[in-house]
């Protein structure tokens, strides 16, 4: 064994460090990463910032000066009846959408990964209310469900389903099924073209022995496709849960978070009390909750629900 | 070679004492710019043609315009004052005015529209609603009022006479009532528009008052609760979507003949585009009062114009440029930017013949004289007998007479107890 000095140590130490750290293709890295971290950094870190400065302050108008009330904002977000009304709205606006979202992008990908005459447009033809912009999304469906000359309620009378035309936005359990399916439909092609993408990859020899083994269409699903699209299915629902979560102009457009409340979600929360009721600082005070909401989540989505990585499996 | 040289010196000490002049000479000009919300391309246009003829007027003025909208001002204007790069002038209506004058940045014009006034002779009531706290803080420029609007041929058909009073409106809705027809449309969505029709039923059962003179709020009252009931009973013969509706949903409605009635400030441009276009059908009526209500009326909101300076020579070109719009020969042209929506403040804007001589205005001559007659009397929520805090601005920001109609229709809630619950929501909202 060699005689290591306090002197040699600190040396292989600062030796190590220049090549890890200092070296070329180290500071290459970092160098090319740094506009992008700036970038985050004046878009996501300062706004969040002045959030926080804003949320403990007692702040009306935007532009207007304030005083520091400590977490007076916090106390009164979090014990108000309509904080807690919208976070319920928004976790099952969250999961509605999650689910109906999901059932349709697979069926449309598996539809779409069969060989059929007109497939290729089918696949363009699909992603249509996905491009159109929302607006013209909102304004389309509610003059289709509209109760005066609207082809929807007057296709439900003639099929004799209703008697009389139904308002689709009048009580809050129609409005809010209403809203869930619009924002599904304008959102589910997107997912079914990453599914049917990561679909194409899985190689058909795994179909083949496992019909040579005997397996069902079920089996199939279950123990071929299902694991193949775990990688892409993780990603989707991280994602699209924290987007789905954050969607407020279909809402807003539609209902305005209405009738009384009923499809009030955080979102529409948040821009209501900074806008409308002209409380700037509470709603920052809800802004940062909501964020540190959906830190959590996502945390908990990736601790618990991350597909095993190839390198742990090797292990 | 020393020519060349004399003759580039030449050149350069005139371009010298020349160059500086241009800068000099813009300058001059006192530039005033305008913030308004008339947005749709064709009032643009109108008020650019009004615009160019004043600075073609004014060598030493320049004004130009930059259309904003409703949806974003309420948050832009007081962050551009915070900026400091506010406009010189801008548009307002009653409750917007207490939002900016908060923070101090309104010239009070109270001598100028007293100049106005002596020249045009304005109606009370327009500038009633930009007056308190000792001060005027706006010029009004022109008015909206609700009418009820009806096809006098489904009228006839269903063999009912326009009524006057609400036991009257009860049962002629109830009448014309039918399979395919809803008596009237009325909103029930948390917007502006429930808001004002809201306030078109308290007037008319006397409960237009919101405030007492001492500033507490008395929203909850008997009347206005009879106010209340009286929507929810009528809003049962009102199409079953209309808790979404704005504005826009009412006029296709009474276009296209599903709502037999609709209470709105005008109907004329739809039906004249999308409807039958047929005059002698289209009726306008005062809205129906609650028996024994001494003053019924009609919501009416006067559209005004703040100064925003206090820059002499700015202020004295921004008051030159009001008092050029307000001059007959302009104000008809001015109003009708939007013809058959847009009223006159003024008592020699309502005979102005530039006001009359627009095409759609001689069609609709007969409507359009009863709308200006209705607006004369018209109120607004927060700006009534002298019961005006800026406080309104809070109350009306959030659509609270909106929200307390929800929770009769929607909610099920009695009239009563919604009313109380709204009196709470209040004075939630204008709490500091």
């Amino acid at each position: 064994m060699r005689n290591t000095t306090p002197h040699t140590a600190r040396a292989r130490l600062w030796a190590n460090f220049r090549s890890e750290w200092l070296s070329i293709n180290t500071l290459m890295g970092y160098a090319f990463v740094l506009p992008l971290l700036l970038w985050l950094a004046a878009t996501i870190l300062y706004p969040l910032l002045v959030s926080i400065q804003i949320s403990v302050q007692n702040i009306k108008f935007i532009g207007t000066p304030g005083e520091y009330v400590g977490l007076d904002n916090y106390q009164r977000v979090l014990s108000s009846p309509y904080f807690h009304a919208a976070l319920k709205n928004s976790a099952i606006w969250v999961v509605a959408n999650a689910l109906v979202q999901t059932v349709l992008a697979f069926a449309a990908a598996l539809i779409l990964k069969q060989q059929f005459v007109g497939n290729r447009i089918a696949r363009i033809w699909i992603i249509l209310s996905w491009v159109v912009p929302t607006v013209v999304v909102v304004i389309i469906w509610r003059w289709l469900l509209s109760a005066s000359g609207g082809i929807v309620n007057y296709s439900l009378q003639a099929l004799g389903i209703i008697d009389k035309p139904m308002g689709f936005f009048s009580t809050g359990n129609t409005a809010f099924i209403s809203v869930i399916l619009i924002n599904s439909w304008r959102w589910f092609p997107f997912n079914a073209v990453i599914l049917l993408a990561a679909l194409q990859r899985i190689p058909a020899e795994l179909y083949e022995a496992a019909a040579v083994d005997g397996a069902n269409v079920v089996q199939k699903f279950r123990f071929i496709t299902l694991p193949s699209l775990q990688p892409v299915l993780f990603v989707m629902g991280l994602i699209g849960t924290l987007l789905s979560f954050n969607v407020f102009d279909v809402i807003w457009l539609l209902t305005g978070g209405g009738p009384s409340r009923a499809t009030t979600t955080l979102p529409v929360l948040i821009y209501d009390t900074a806008f409308k009721k002209y409380r700037l600082s509470q709603a920052a005070a809800m802004s940062v909750l909501t964020g540190i909401i959906l830190l959590v989540f996502a945390a908990l989505f990736i601790r618990f629900l991350s597909p095993a990585s190839e390198d742990s499996d090797e292990r | 070679m020393k020519r060349m040289l004399s003759t580039l010196v030449i050149v350069l000490v005139v371009a010298l004492m020349v160059l500086p002049q241009v800068p000099a000479t813009a300058q001059q000009k006192v530039q005033i710019t305008l913030w308004h919300m008339e947005q749709p391309p064709h009032r643009v246009e109108r008020i650019q043609t009004l615009i160019d003829e004043f600075n073609a007027a004014n060598p030493d003025i320049e004004v130009k315009q930059e259309p904003q909208n409703w949806g974003e001002i309420y948050t832009k204007a007081p962050a551009a004052v915070a900026a400091g790069n506010a406009p010189e002038l801008l548009f307002a209506i009653p409750d917007f005015t207490p939002i900016l004058k908060d923070l101090g940045t309104v010239l009070p014009v109270e001598d100028f529209v007293a100049e106005l006034d002596a020249a045009h002779k304005f109606y009370p009531a327009a500038v009633a609603q930009y007056t308190y706290e000792g001060h005027t803080w706006a010029v009004p420029l022109y008015n909206m009022a609700h009418s009820l609007w009806y096809r006098k041929s489904v009228f006839e058909a269903a063999g009912v006479e326009v009524p006057t009073t609400w036991d009257e409106w009860l049962a002629v809705t109830e009448k014309l009532t039918t399979g395919e027809q809803y008596g009237i449309g009325l909103p029930a969505n948390k917007n502006l528009y429930t808001d004002q029709t809201v306030y078109d039923l308290m007037i008319n059962a006397g409960a237009d008052e919101i405030y007492n003179p001492d500033g507490s709020l008395r929203f909850n009252n008997p009347q206005t609760v009879e106010a209340y009931d009286m929507y929810s009973k009528l809003y049962k013969f009102s199409p079953p979507d209309s808790p979404n509706w704005a504005w826009g949903e009412a006029e296709a409605c009474f276009a296209n003949r599903s709502c037999a009635s609709i209470l709105q400030f005008t109907v004329i441009t739809t039906y004249d585009t999308q409807a039958e276009g047929d005059p002698a059908d289209l009726g306008v009526a005062p809205i129906p009062y609650k028996e024994g209500v001494e003053n019924p009326g009609t919501i009416a909101y006067v559209n005004a114009v703040m100064i925003l300076t206090d820059d002499p020579a700015k202020v004295e070109a921004a008051k030159k440029f009001i008092s050029f719009i307000l001059e007959p020969e302009n104000y008809g042209r001015f109003l009708n930017m939007e013809p058959g929506l847009f009223l006159p403040v003024t008592e020699d804007g309502a005979v102005a013949e530039s006001f009359w001589n627009d095409p759609l205005v001689v069609k609709y001559k007969e409507q359009v004289e009863i709308m200006v007659k209705n607006s004369t009397g018209g109120r607004l929520f927060g700006f009534t007998g002298g019961n005006t805090f800026p406080s309104i601005a809070a109350i009306s920001a959030q659509n609270l007479l909106a929200q307390t109609l929800q929770m009769i229709v929607i909610d099920g809630m009695s009239p009563a107890d919604a009313v109380a619950e709204g009196q709470r929501l209040m004075e939630e909202a204008i709490e500091d």
